[in-house]
C-alpha cells in the first residue's frame, strides 16, 4: 500500500486537496439551522403538578379562555364517562399529551439518500406514534378522517421548530371534562435548550375557546429512559344497561364548589374565562363578564366532488349532497351507496370514472332524502343490472340501469302521488329491490367482500339503512350519523330518537378500533368528514345526553317551550349549530311510547 | 513516434496542471469568500479595517422591547393568588428549604422590608403583570415589572468569571449577563438575505435570596438562574414571548427546577399599574 501511495504522482495530490478542501468547505457552510430534538425526554411536573399528575380536581378551570358551552359540558361530565368501553384505551390528543403524566420519545426519520429529515415523530406511553411532516406536504381536505395526534406538519423558524396541525379528534385541555372540539388547531414551538426542551402549545378552537390557548411544558434529556410498551384491555368494568351514558344533569352537579371551597378560592375564577387569565384579573375577582360563544363555522362545499379513498375497495365521494359510498375493485363491478342530489349526478358520474370505467351495478339508498336519492335517476341509468339466464330471456332490458336498493318503506314514500304542485319523482330514481325486515346480505359478493344492509327501525325515518363492507370493514351510517349537525329526526316519516340511538350503538357494536380507539373500522357518515369507532362515541354520548336532559325535564312536566328555553343543547350548540329543531324532535319522540 | 508520444504526453500533462492549478486557486478563493462572508455574518466581530463590532442591539435575531402581559393559563393557584402555607407540590425541595417554607410568616417580611422576597429574578417573570422591554444603552437591556416596580438589567458582553467579586451588593434581581443564541450555532448562518435568528440566553448570579413561590419557598444567594428568551409570530397575528427559567440552587432544591412562562404582546402600554411588592 506504502508502494503504491509513494507512486502517486504531483496531480493526483492536488486532486486530493482539492476534493478535501472542498469537503471541508461544503461542511463549513452547513444547512440551514436545525436543531436536534431526538432522544428520550422526561417531563418535570414544576407547573402545575396538581393538575398534571394525580389529576385536575372537578369544577377547576382557572385561567382557561372558555366560552358558557364548554362550561356546560364540564359541569354535566361525569368520570365514570371514562368506565364505558369506548374510552377506556383513549390516549390524550396532541395538544393534551405534553401535559399529561408522561414521558416522550422523539426521533427523526431520515431519507436514506437525500438525507434530509422527512419527518419527526413522538411517542408518549400511552400514545400511538404522532408523526410530523417536514417533507412540504399539504395538510388533508377537510372531509378526511381525524386521529388524536391530528395531521402535522413542521418548519423551522431558526432553532425553533414550529408545527401546525389539523384534523384532531374531539380532545379535552383538563382532563376534568373540559372539551377541545374537532374543530381546533394547534400550533407548537419546540425549543432545545442543552438538556432541556420547552414545548409550547397554542390552542385556536371556535367551537369552546374564546382566545387561543396557550401552555408551555419542559422536559429533561434522560438517557436512561426506555418508553415501555402499554397494551390497553378494554374489559366491562360496571354492570349497566346498555346505550347508558354517565354524565350529570344541568345544575345537578353539587360538587362544583368544593374546588374553590378546598383551595380557600372564589367561586368565579374557578368558573374560568378568558379574564381569569390576565394579571388584572386579581382586581375584580368578583366581576363577571358574561361569555358568548361564537358560532362554529361550517365550511361549505366548493361545488365539486373529491373522492377520498377510505380503506380496502372503498372510497368516499364528498360534496355531492350527501356522502356516497362507492366501492370498486379488481372486478371492476361499482356498488354505490347512495347517490347524492340530481344537480351533482354529472361530477358523481365523473368522479366513479376517475375510479373504474365499468358500469355502475347497485346502487344503495339509506333513506329517501333527495340529498341521498337524487342522483338515482341519473346514476342508475348509466349502469347496468348484471341479469340473464331465465331471469331475464324474455325480458330485453332486464340489463339496463343499476339496480337500486333499499327498505321497502324508502319505496312506499318515493312512489306516493306527488304533493301539489310538486313533480313526481321518476320510474328510474325507484328502488328496484327491497327488504322489510331486519336487513339482507347482498346475494352476491362485491369484488370478494360480503356487503351487509341492516334496517335500523324509527330512526332517522322508517326507512334507515346501514350498510356494512365487511372486508373492507368500512359502514356506510347514511343519517343517523351526521359530524355536522344534530341528528335530523324525521317524525313525519317514522323517525324517532330511540332508533337514532339505537342505531348509534349498533354502528358503535359492529366497529372495532384498531388500537388506542383510532382507526379500525372506518366509519361513513351521512354528511361530515370521514370517522372511525370513537367519532361515532362521541356523537352517541353527545345525542344520549341530550335526550336524558329532555327526559328529565318531561319527568318534570315542563313543556316544550320550556324545555327549548332551558337550552338542554347549550353546551353542544357552538360545535352542531342551534339545537331547536332537535330538542323539538326529542321532546315529541319521548311523549310517544316507542 | 516515441518523440510526439512524449510530447503529447507533456503537454496534456501541463494542460491538466493549468486546469488544477485554475480548479484550485477557483475553489481556495471561493472558500475564502465564503469564510470572510460568515465571519462578516458573526456579531461582535469584525476584520482589520473592517467594520466597528456590532453592538448587542444591532445584532439581535429578534425584536423583544415592548410591552408584554402574563397570560396565567399555568400554576394559576400559586401566582395569581397567595397560597397557604405548605402548598408547593412538584417542587424539587429538599428538607431544609420545605422547613423554611413550612415557617413562612409575610407579616415578619413585611416589618423586616422584606416584602419584596418573591420579586426577584427566579419568581418575577411568573408575577402576573405587564412588563416592558426597552434598550437602556446599545448593550444593557432592560426589564421593567409593573408588579413589584423590579427593574432587570441584562448586560451583555464578557461575563466575570466565577469567583470575581461583584461591585455591588447583592440585590433582588441579581446581575444578569446576556448574550444572542443564534441559530444553528457555531456552525449556523443566515438564509440568504434574512438576518440570522436566534434567541436570547441571560446568566444571573449575585441574588439576595428570595422566595421561588410567593408563599415562602426559597431559594438561596448560592441560586443560579438560567433564562432563555423567544418570541414568535402566529398566523393570527399574535406575538408571544416565551421564557424558560432553570433555577438552580445547591442549598435547597434536589435539582434543577424548571418552569417556562408566556406574555402576549401589547399594542401600548395600556393596563400598566405600578404595584409595590407585597408579601401577603
Amino acid at each position: 500500500m506504502q508502494a503504491i501511495l509513494n507512486r502517486t504522482n504531483p496531480t493526483d495530490a492536488r486532486r486530493r486537496a482539492i476534493v478535501t478542501l472542498a469537503g471541508f468547505l461544503f461542511t463549513a457552510i452547513p444547512a440551514l439551522a436545525q436543531v436536534d430534538f431526538s432522544g428520550e425526554w422526561s417531563p418535570r411536573f414544576h407547573e402545575d403538578q396538581p393538575e398534571r399528575v394525580p389529576g385536575p380536581e372537578l369544577g377547576d378551570y382557572l385561567g382557561l379562555p372558555i366560552n358558557t358551552a364548554a362550561r356546560m359540558r364540564a359541569d354535566t361530565w361525569d368520570a365514570s364517562l371514562l368506565t364505558l368501553p369506548e374510552w377506556q384505551c383513549r390516549p390524550h390528543s396532541a395538544d393534551y399529551i405534553w401535559r399529561g403524566p408522561s414521558q416522550v420519545r422523539i426521533w427523526k426519520e431520515v431519507d436514506p439518500v437525500t438525507r434530509e429529515i422527512k419527518a419527526w415523530h413522538a411517542e408518549w406511553l400511552r400514545s400511538i406514534d404522532r408523526p410530523i411532516y417536514m417533507d412540504g406536504r399539504p395538510h388533508p381536505p377537510e372531509y378526511a378522517a381525524h386521529s388524536w395526534a391530528g395531521f402535522s406538519t413542521g418548519k423551522w423558524e431558526g432553532d425553533m421548530l414550529t408545527i401546525t396541525t389539523t384534523h384532531l379528534k374531539e380532545g379535552y385541555i383538563r382532563r376534568n371534562g373540559m372539551p377541545r372540539s374537532d374543530m381546533a388547531t394547534l400550533v407548537e414551538h419546540w425549543m432545545r435548550h442543552g438538556n432541556f426542551l420547552t414545548v409550547v402549545t397554542i390552542v385556536t378552537d371556535p367551537v369552546y375557546l374564546t382566545e387561543p390557548f396557550v401552555r408551555s411544558t419542559d422536559y429533561e434529556l434522560d438517557t436512561h429512559q426506555q418508553i415501555p410498551p402499554y397494551p390497553c384491555e378494554m374489559v366491562q368494568e360496571i354492570e349497566r344497561a346498555k346505550g347508558v351514558v354517565p354524565h350529570r344533569l344541568p345544575g345537578a352537579n353539587t360538587m362544583l364548589n368544593e374546588f374553590p371551597e378546598r383551595h380557600h378560592l372564589p367561586v368565579e375564577p374557578a368558573r374560568g374565562g378568558a379574564e381569569t387569565m390576565y394579571p388584572e384579573y386579581r382586581k375584580k375577582l368578583s366581576a363577571t363578564k358574561p361569555v358568548t360563544p361564537p358560532a362554529a363555522a361550517q365550511k361549505s362545499g366548493d361545488g365539486e366532488v373529491h373522492v377520498l379513498p377510505v380503506q380496502g375497495n372503498v372510497y368516499m365521494l364528498a360534496g355531492a349532497g350527501a356522502n356516497i359510498t362507492v366501492e370498486s375493485g379488481k372486478n371492476g363491478v361499482v356498488l354505490l351507496v347512495d347517490s347524492g342530489t340530481a344537480q351533482m349526478s354529472g361530477k358523481v358520474l365523473a368522479a366513479i370514472r376517475t375510479l373504474t370505467d365499468k358500469p355502475v351495478r347497485k346502487i344503495i339508498n339509506t333513506s329517501l332524502d333527495p340529498d341521498h336519492t337524487g342522483g338515482n335517476e341519473t346514476i342508475a341509468s348509466s349502469g347496468s343490472t348484471i341479469t340473464g339466464g331465465n331471469v331475464a330471456g324474455d325480458i330485453a332490458d332486464a340489463a339496463e340501469g343499476a339496480a337500486v336498493v333499499a327498505h321497502e318503506n324508502v319505496l312506499l314514500r318515493m312512489s306516493k302521488p306527488p304533493a301539489a304542485g310538486q313533480p313526481a319523482i321518476p320510474f328510474r330514481a325507484l328502488p328496484t329491490e327491497t327488504y322489510h325486515n331486519e336487513g339482507l346480505k347482498l346475494s352476491e359478493m362485491f369484488n370478494g367482500e360480503v356487503v351487509e344492509v341492516f334496517g335500523q327501525p324509527s330512526a332517522h325515518t322508517d326507512g334507515d339503512s346501514l350498510v356494512y363492507f365487511r372486508q373492507s370493514d368500512v359502514i356506510s351510517t347514511g343519517d343517523l350519523f351526521d359530524t355536522t349537525a344534530y341528528p335530523s329526526i324525521d317524525l313525519d316519516r317514522g323517525g324517532s330518537i330511540h332508533g337514532i340511538i339505537d342505531g348509534l350503538n349498533r354502528i358503535l357494536d359492529l366497529a372495532a378500533p384498531s388500537f388506542r380507539m383510532e382507526g379500525g373500522t372506518r366509519i361513513i357518515p351521512g354528511h361530515g368528514r370521514l370517522c372511525d369507532s370513537a367519532d361515532v362515541a362521541y356523537y352517541r354520548d353527545m345525542v344520549t345526553v341530550i335526550r336524558d336532559r329532555i327526559q328529565d325535564m318531561l319527568k318534570r312536566g315542563m313543556t316544550l317551550e320550556q324545555v327549548k328555553a332551558a337550552k338542554p343543547t347549550a353546551d353542544y350548540d357552538p360545535r352542531y349549530g342551534s339545537g331547536d329543531k332537535f330538542v323539538e324532535a326529542i321532546y315529541k319522540s319521548l311523549t310517544f311510547s316507542r | 513516434l516515441k518523440r510526439y508520444i512524449r510530447a503529447s504526453r507533456s503537454a496534456a500533462s501541463r494542460r491538466r496542471g493549468y486546469s488544477v492549478k485554475v480548479t484550485f486557486a477557483s475553489v481556495a478563493l471561493l472558500f475564502a469568500a465564503s469564510q470572510l462572508s460568515l465571519i462578516a455574518q458573526q456579531p461582535g466581530r469584525a476584520g482589520r479595517g473592517a467594520q466597528p463590532p456590532q453592538t448587542a442591539r444591532e445584532s439581535a435575531p429578534r425584536d423583544l422591547t415592548g410591552y408584554w402581559v402574563s397570560i396565567v393559563t399555568e400554576d394559576w393557584r400559586y401566582r395569581m393568588v397567595t397560597p397557604a402555607k405548605g402548598d408547593y407540590p412538584g417542587l424539587p425541595l429538599n428538607a431544609e428549604a420545605r422547613k423554611v417554607a413550612d415557617s413562612w410568616d409575610p407579616a415578619k417580611d413585611e416589618a423586616a422590608g422584606n416584602q419584596c422576597k418573591a420579586y426577584g429574578a427566579p419568581a418575577i417573570m411568573r408575577v402576573p403583570g405587564r412588563f416592558h422591554i426597552t434598550w437602556q444603552d446599545d448593550n444593557t437591556l432592560g426589564i421593567e415589572a409593573d408588579n413589584g416596580m423590579q427593574t432587570r438589567l441584562l448586560h451583555f458582553g464578557q461575563r466575570p468569571l466565577p469567583g470575581t467579586a461583584p461591585q455591588n451588593e447583592p440585590g433582588w434581581q441579581g446581575e444578569s449577563w446576556a448574550q444572542w443564541e443564534f441559530a444553528g450555532g457555531a456552525r449556523g448562518r443566515a438564509a440568504p438575505g434574512q438576518k440570522r435568528d436566534g434567541m436570547l440566553s441571560v446568566v444571573t448570579t449575585h441574588m439576595r435570596p428570595g422566595y421561588l413561590r410567593k408563599n415562602g419557598v426559597p431559594y438561596s444567594a448560592y441560586a443560579t438562574l438560567t433564562e432563555y428568551f423567544t418570541r414568535t409570530e402566529e398566523p393570527n397575528g399574535d406575538s408571544w414571548l416565551f421564557v424558560t427559567t432553570i433555577v438552580e440552587d445547591p442549598v435547597y432544591l434536589t435539582g434543577p427546577f424548571i418552569t417556562s412562562t408566556h406574555f402576549k404582546k401589547t399594542p401600548d402600554e395600556a393596563g400598566w399599574d405600578p404595584t409595590p411588592c407585597s408579601a401577603k
